[in-house]
């Protein structure tokens, strides 16, 4: 069982397992996959007064309906495969991120805020996220999802390389 | 209540595959990013062809539910601020290793900074939410 908890899955089988994740939630649970529209749940939840419109659409009428459950699913998700695979409870450590920089912890949560600001905004501009648009809209061939998908990685490798030149100092 | 569970079940399903399989880690995404190592997108492409093939063969079962009712596909407008919002997340993707989702299995495994990520991006949702008060997109 090392290969499913402990060992990282080959790309084929995590490619396999989202993919089906589309057609299974629309037999079982007739619901298109996407999350991004979930952080509105929790939106509401934080801010049950919220008098702004958005906040109050149909969708977040029940805030703890299927995206919040789904949201918390995903969570857990994480959490077990963690557990599984023998990773340390927390870690303040982003991969090489965090090696080629030595910032303080302020200057971090400061950078990984800001730009999670910038995913939040950017997935609710574009209409969906990875989840939403580059799987479930590009398997059903829409092509809102493929111009999306087309900018969230172009964007990408352009920020990639300003931070590896800019922040990271031309390493 | 059995539906529920559905989506609990769906919910830990996808966020253990995408720990399980990488993509939550920021190296991984790093990396498809400079074309080092593709496994990331390799993973994306294989993905999105499992779930089209998966999609056919619903539509050739008629095209129905479990509980026997009409599939209705969601379907995504192309706007004027789909490119623009597209390029917003893109730079974050890059800067933060995650997106709205693999950030959640990153905050299930204990990365303390994915936990900004995710509020980072509810502080987004809310902006846009204060965008969409003032101006119809």
């Amino acid at each position: 069982m090392n290969f499913l908890f402990v060992e990282l899955w080959p790309w084929w089988l995590g490619g396999i397992g989202v993919g089906l994740l589309v057609p299974l939630m629309y037999y079982f649970l007739n619901t298109a996959l996407g999350v991004s529209t979930g952080y509105g749940n929790l939106l509401k939840i934080i801010l049950p007064k919220t008098k702004l419109k958005w906040l109050n659409s149909e969708k977040f009428r029940d805030k703890f309906n299927w995206r919040f459950i789904f949201i918390c699913g995903m969570i857990a998700g994480g959490f077990l495969s963690a557990r599984t695979s023998g990773m340390s409870l927390t870690t303040s450590q982003m991969g090489i991120f965090t090696e080629k920089t030595s910032w303080s912890l302020a200057t971090y949560i400061i950078w990984f805020f800001a730009s999670g600001i910038l995913l939040g905004l950017g997935a609710r501009l574009a209409g969906g996220c990875t989840s939403g648009h580059s799987i479930h809209g590009l398997a059903t061939f829409q092509k809102s999802s493929l111009v999306a998908t087309v900018f969230f990685l172009l964007f990408g490798v352009i920020a990639t390389f300003l931070i590896k030149l800019l922040v990271w100092g031309g390493a | 209540m059995t539906k529920k569970l559905g989506y609990l079940l769906a919910g830990i399903f996808f966020g253990f595959v995408l720990s399980r399989s990488g993509a939550s880690e920021y190296n991984y995404i790093h990396y498809m990013f400079t074309g080092e190592d593709l496994k990331l997108a390799l993973l994306m492409g294989t993905a999105i062809v499992t779930g089209a093939i998966g999609m056919k063969v619903l539509k050739h079962f008629g095209n129905k539910d479990s509980g026997g009712k009409e599939i209705k596909i969601s379907t995504k407008p192309l706007t004027k601020h789909t490119a623009i919002g597209g390029a917003l997340f893109g730079i974050g993707w890059a800067a933060t290793g995650a997106c709205p989702g693999t950030v959640l299995a990153q905050v299930g495994e204990g990365k303390l900074l994915g936990l900004f990520t995710m509020l980072g991006m509810m502080c987004g949702t809310y902006i846009y939410a204060l965008i969409v008060e003032k101006a119809d997109l």
